[in-house]
């Protein structure tokens, strides 16, 4: 390697929703969520700063119960679709990666090969698709009448929808296309190749209509965190999300994962980790933790109370906000997340505080990172350096802001360290991210490999 | 004009052309179908020319068998994908409305809702869908399938899937995001509605999860041709394609669906026809016919004998070019295209032999040859006779088809006071003078007021 190590960035795009009380916050624009200028300007402003990707995170559902709640939290609750939104900023950007989620629980693998290969196409090569399954009921509801599937089948049908839309992928050759006049040939015959699939959920035979795309195929990101998470995050993604909230549990993440790869006959370099963090950055230290509080107190006491039950995994709706949570509340053990549960536990017994004080300084496991550029960049320069992630995905409460003020002031301290690029160097997505251009792999021949 | 009334203009985008030979013309992009500039340019002119509606068609398939003759028509072989290409080109336009074809066969219904709904926020009130339910097996068998479900189920899905749709669309009432900071409140909870459907094909419990768009719904195209796809049209419709050939069938045609309307109740005016116009256009005739037969030379062979098979639904490929089709080679009926079945069965009555059967045969009508004012006069015959509201554009060569139109048919057209000379507002419902749905929540609790 001649050239250095370099960190990427990307940020989960949001505009009003990053942080329940974001919405309320002076800086937010109303309805800047459905507005595509506000997403452009979001785009540009990640762009200046040299940013790998923007990235949508999605969910294909509305929660429509416990509205008294929901109707003062707007998290997915009224947003663009992230295909179509990523589609009309290709237009508006030139460089930054444009990611966005698709689950493989209730689509059709060709519909998704197909979106993502053309949003690739539209933009020269930026798209990236994070491949995701969905467990909630609310949004079952929404694709009836087959009700949800169990987690491992959820993960079976993710590995086989993830092969299957590669296969669309590589339907034809690079260079397949060749619009001989003279010949009367759009194409050459021998370089199509059909999709023919037998598999557990899917049985195609068929192909895409589009040509092998700028990037060869689209970045796959995945964040899993299971065992079979991890598993298809080796031997598929290019890009993964963890979510490890100490330094010391993202490092035996990644060696983990990077671990696992061998096994499927792939270099440790061919995926990059990004781990997750919340950052708010100030002038000052007393600044950063300002803002935060500021949002802390944003939030409405009804949505903090539901955010405690959630995670207490009980209701806790009737009691008062100003008393302590009475011990009878406290149910046994948790059943989802056994340490958020613990979290709040602990405050309960130990800290003694109130219902509203817990929810106000409950953090969900994750602290966000507050402090002035120096010291986001000291924090980032110590997961990067020491194995812990190759770069970041940027969670910013406050939106267009908070990613305004990490342009502004983290990133050129993280230039002037040498641990950020300064201008892009390519034009694709894999460029940015040192990943290759996958060679076509005739989709017969890819399922032979997998056999 | 004392009615007011105004032709309305939808341009079908075909990358090159619409003409099987269109891609070997000189004056292509041969590499357009894939190329975001030149769909911007298209569009943009379009809009130069004031056009209410910028139409992507769609199949979601490549054709993975008959290569010899495929590899040498695009049809839809490498294509953008219509929703993402429609999406990319909302910011590159101001006015045009944006409109895609969407199978109800291989999506869901949620998905299908949330894209167009976004596609209309972020176009601001341009959003128009397309309703089909495929029309081939090679699409099938992309989605699991060994064939397309027959007819009739395809359109009793179809019919749910829209209904569906539509109910998604209205999870919200015009006014449900209040965005309250003091009281934080952003919506109102009795202003979200959930739908609860259950039907045949769907069961739907939820919401979509982005608020009541610019247009209240997006526009629904349709444009099937069986009676039980006039009937749909009918029923959900707002924009219909069609494709009759003479003035008479098509006037017949636009007076049946209106007709139909009533027993939805429905006003005639909450549909607009557009009769399919496949052009050519030169200064002179001569010159328009000549440019005509030199694409009808150009067509190779293998396709003339394909593209005529598709619509046979008959494998023509072994058959001698200059004897006519033998009896037996012909299907008793149609099972995709009736109209365009019976189009080619016309022909072959006329005792032509098959290569003179594909010069003849023209998809849905005959491509119009001839002068501006030829073509000014005779889409005002159309227009005037009722026999369409306006024209879905369907031009041999493009960009240069399209390019000419706009400079030398629209100037004659807006002088005629047939055609707007600006556009007068800013989403697709209003360029087509259709009305801004009520939301049906609202509607049932205010019947006087939705009706008004």
């Amino acid at each position: 390697m001649s050239a250095a190590r370099m960190i990427h960035l990307a940020f989960s795009a949001h505009l009003s929703g990053a942080h329940p009380g974001a919405w309320r916050h002076p800086s937010t624009e109303d309805g800047s969520d459905v507005s595509i200028a506000a997403y452009r300007r979001l785009a540009k402003i990640a762009e200046a700063g040299c940013f790998d990707m923007f990235f949508m995170a999605d969910t294909p559902a509305l929660r429509i119960n416990d509205l008294e709640a929901w109707s003062r939290y707007p998290l997915f609750t009224n947003v663009l679709e992230p295909l179509t939104a990523l589609a009309a900023l290709s237009g508006a950007t030139e460089f930054i990666g444009l990611g966005g989620t698709a689950t493989t629980t209730f689509n059709e693998p060709f519909n998704v090969a197909r979106q993502f290969a053309s949003l690739d196409h539209v933009s020269g090569g930026r798209a990236a698709w994070n491949v995701v399954t969905t467990a909630n009921a609310y949004a079952a509801g929404n694709f009836g009448p087959e009700p949800l599937i169990a987690h491992a089948a959820r993960y079976d049908r993710a590995r086989e929808f993830v092969q299957l839309v590669k296969k669309f992928w590589n339907t034809w050759e690079d260079g397949a296309f060749v619009y001989d006049r003279p010949q009367g040939r759009l194409y050459d015959p021998s370089k199509l190749h059909p999709v023919i699939h037998e598999g557990e959920h899917f049985h195609i035979r068929g192909g895409l209509n589009i040509e092998r795309t700028p990037q060869g195929h689209p970045v796959i990101i995945q964040a899993g965190a299971s065992d079979a998470g991890k598993d298809l995050a080796a031997e598929t993604a290019e890009i993964v999300f963890g979510s490890a909230k100490t330094i010391e549990a993202a490092r035996a993440y990644y060696g983990d994962l990077k671990g696992r790869m061998a096994r499927y006959g792939r270099a440790p370099e061919e995926l990059c980790l990004l781990g997750g963090m919340p950052v708010i950055v100030g002038e000052s230290t007393q600044e950063a933790e300002d803002k935060y509080q500021t949002l802390q107190e944003l939030m409405h006491p009804v949505v903090a109370r539901q955010r405690l039950s959630m995670d207490l995994e009980t209701d806790l709706s009737d009691l008062p906000f100003d008393e302590p949570i009475p011990e009878s509340r406290i149910p046994a053990k948790a059943n989802f997340h056994t340490a958020y549960f613990a979290e709040i536990v602990r405050m309960i017994r130990e800290d003694k505080l109130t219902l509203i004080e817990i929810a106000r300084r409950y953090q969900r496991g994750s602290t966000t990172v507050r402090g002035t550029a120096k010291q986001i960049a000291d924090t980032m320069e110590e997961w990067f350096s020491t194995g812990a992630a190759d770069g970041f995905m940027l969670q910013l409460p406050l939106q267009p802001e908070g990613l305004a003020d990490v342009v502004r002031l983290v990133v050129p301290e993280l230039q002037r360290r040498g641990l950020f690029r300064k201008e892009y160097a390519g034009r694709t997505l894999r460029e940015h991210l040192g990943l290759r251009r996958p060679p076509h792999v005739p989709p017969v021949r890819q399922a032979q490999a997998a056999q | 004009m004392s009615t007011g009334r105004r032709i309305a203009l939808a341009l079908l985008t075909n990358p090159n052309g619409y003409h099987a030979a269109a891609w070997l013309h000189p004056s292509t992009d041969a590499k357009a179908s894939t190329s975001i500039e030149w769909y911007r340019d298209a569009a943009r002119l379009a809009e130069r020319g004031l056009f209410d509606l910028f139409f992507i068609a769609d199949t979601p398939a490549a054709r993975t068998s008959q290569l010899e003759a495929y590899s040498r028509l695009p049809m839809f072989m490498n294509v953008f994908e219509p929703i993402t290409l429609l999406s990319a080109i909302a910011g590159l336009t101001t006015h045009i409305g944006l409109g895609a074809t969407a199978s109800t066969s291989f999506s869901e219904p949620y998905n299908i809702a949330r894209q167009f709904a976004s596609l209309d926020h972020l176009s601001h009130g341009r959003a128009a869908w397309n309703v089909v339910t495929s029309a081939n097996d090679f699409a099938a068998r992309n989605f699991g399938h060994e064939k397309l479900p027959p007819h009739g189920l395809r359109y009793e899905r179809a019919s749910e899937f829209v209904d569906v749709v539509q109910k998604l669309w209205d999870s919200w009432e015009d006014d449900a995001w209040i965005r309250d900071r003091a009281r934080g409140q952003i919506f109102e909870p009795a202003k979200q509605h959930a739908i609860d459907h259950e039907g045949k094909f769907f069961k739907v419990n939820g919401a979509l999860n982005i608020e009541r768009t610019p247009q209240g719904q997006p526009v629904i195209i349709q444009a099937g041709a069986s009676d039980t796809g006039r009937d749909f049209a009918a029923r959900v419709a707002e924009v219909v394609f069609a494709s009759d050939a003479t003035i008479e069938k098509a006037k017949a045609s636009y007076d049946d669906l209106k007709g139909r309307m009533a027993k939805f109740g429905r006003e005639p005016d909450g549909l607009k026809v557009l009769a399919g116009k496949p052009n050519l256009l030169a200064h002179s005739a001569q010159e328009a016919e000549d440019m005509y037969q030199t694409l009808q030379a150009m067509i190779h062979p293998i396709v003339g004998k394909m593209r005529l098979g598709m619509d046979l639904e008959a494998d023509l490929s072994d058959l001698d070019p200059d004897a006519p089709i033998p009896e037996d080679r012909i299907p008793k009926s149609a099972n995709f295209h009736q109209a365009y079945f019976n189009h080619i069965l016309d022909l072959i009555r006329q005792g032509l032999t098959l290569r003179q059967l594909w010069q003849r045969y023209e998809r849905g009508h005959q491509t119009f040859r001839g002068t501006p004012e030829q073509f000014a006069d005779h889409m005002e015959e159309w227009f005037t006779a009722e026999a369409c509201d306006g024209f879905m554009m369907t031009f041999s060569l493009m960009p240069s088809g399209l390019a000419f139109f706009v400079e030398h048919v629209v100037p004659i057209l807006q002088k005629r006071g047939l055609y707007r000379t600006a556009y007068e507002g800013r989403t697709l419902r209003e360029h087509l003078g259709l009305k801004r749905p009520p939301n049906r929540y609202v509607a049932a609790a205010h019947p006087l007021a939705a009706a008004q």
